[in-house]
């Protein structure tokens, strides 16, 4: 019969070195609007402000940099987000892409 | 075309004759080209990004659909009524949404057809006859959507 001494050896606690989630892990991705010469800029501001629930200012300065610098980056987010933001934007017919981001 | 009213339920435009016959017309001719699946990323061509590309292709393209089928809906006649000679049209603020994505992908296609020109405007002269309606299409759903969204800018 196995006796019930305690164990020799006391099991060490494991101390996690990094607390961070997982989801802190997971590659994040660019959203990116290009600029092209046929949507009209209040067009691209209004489809900014609906997407993202912008206030006009920060959509038009985001449709200014896409119109003067030839894109802009619109947010930083999670695959899935970024994923449903590209098909939003291109469901507006706005060239949007998603970049892995550094 | 100009806005005559704007409630929490939606808007109402006043538009003249050719203004409804013109707008009727294009929608009806909604989708101008078969869908073509679009780049997804310009850097990233891994396997899951191939994967990523083909679903969200597949949900734009179901998009394209659901708007095909709403399309005609947004033009019947009955949505036109004339009051003291004037012709109105009403519309929610989510069936607009449906309008100026329908409007705009009629003009972005045309645009496609015509070679995706630097300056849309500036071809007239050099675009072949059997492409000229592309390019009547592409001023004209400009014009809808410029007044669609701008009459509502100078309200504010």
């Amino acid at each position: 019969m196995p006796s019930l001494t305690e164990p020799s050896v006391i099991p060490r606690r494991t101390v996690k070195s990094d607390t961070r989630s997982k989801d802190q892990f997971a590659p994040t991705y660019y959203v990116v609007c290009w600029n092209d010469p046929v949507n009209f800029m209040v067009y691209v501001t209004h489809v900014f402000m609906k997407i993202f629930g912008w206030q006009r200012q920060k959509a038009e300065k985001h449709m200014m940099e896409v119109h003067e610098k030839g894109k802009s980056v619109l947010v930083r987010e999670g695959a899935e987000k970024a994923e449903f933001y590209v098909q939003q934007l291109q469901g507006y017919k706005l060239q949007a892409t998603m970049e892995p981001a550094e | 075309m100009k806005l005559v009213k704007q409630t929490q339920r939606g808007f109402q435009y006043e538009l003249n004759g050719e203004d409804v016959e013109s707008l009727r017309f294009l929608v009806k001719q909604f989708p101008i080209t078969a869908f073509a699946p679009a780049r997804v990323s310009k850097t990233d061509a891994g396997s899951k990004a191939v994967e990523r590309e083909k679903l969200i292709n597949e949900s734009l393209q179901a998009h394209r659909e659901e708007l095909k089928r709403k399309a005609r809906g947004l033009v019947l006649r009955e949505r036109f009524k004339t009051s003291e000679g004037k012709q109105f049209y009403r519309i929610s603020w989510r069936a607009r949404e449906t309008m100026l994505q329908i409007l705009n992908d009629i003009r972005v296609e045309s645009w496609r057809i015509l070679g995706e020109p630097e300056d849309p405007e500036a071809v007239v002269f050099r675009v072949p006859g059997e492409k000229f309606k592309y390019y009547h299409f592409m001023r004209l759903a400009g014009y809808f959507e410029y007044h669609f969204l701008n009459l509502e800018e100078e309200r504010r």
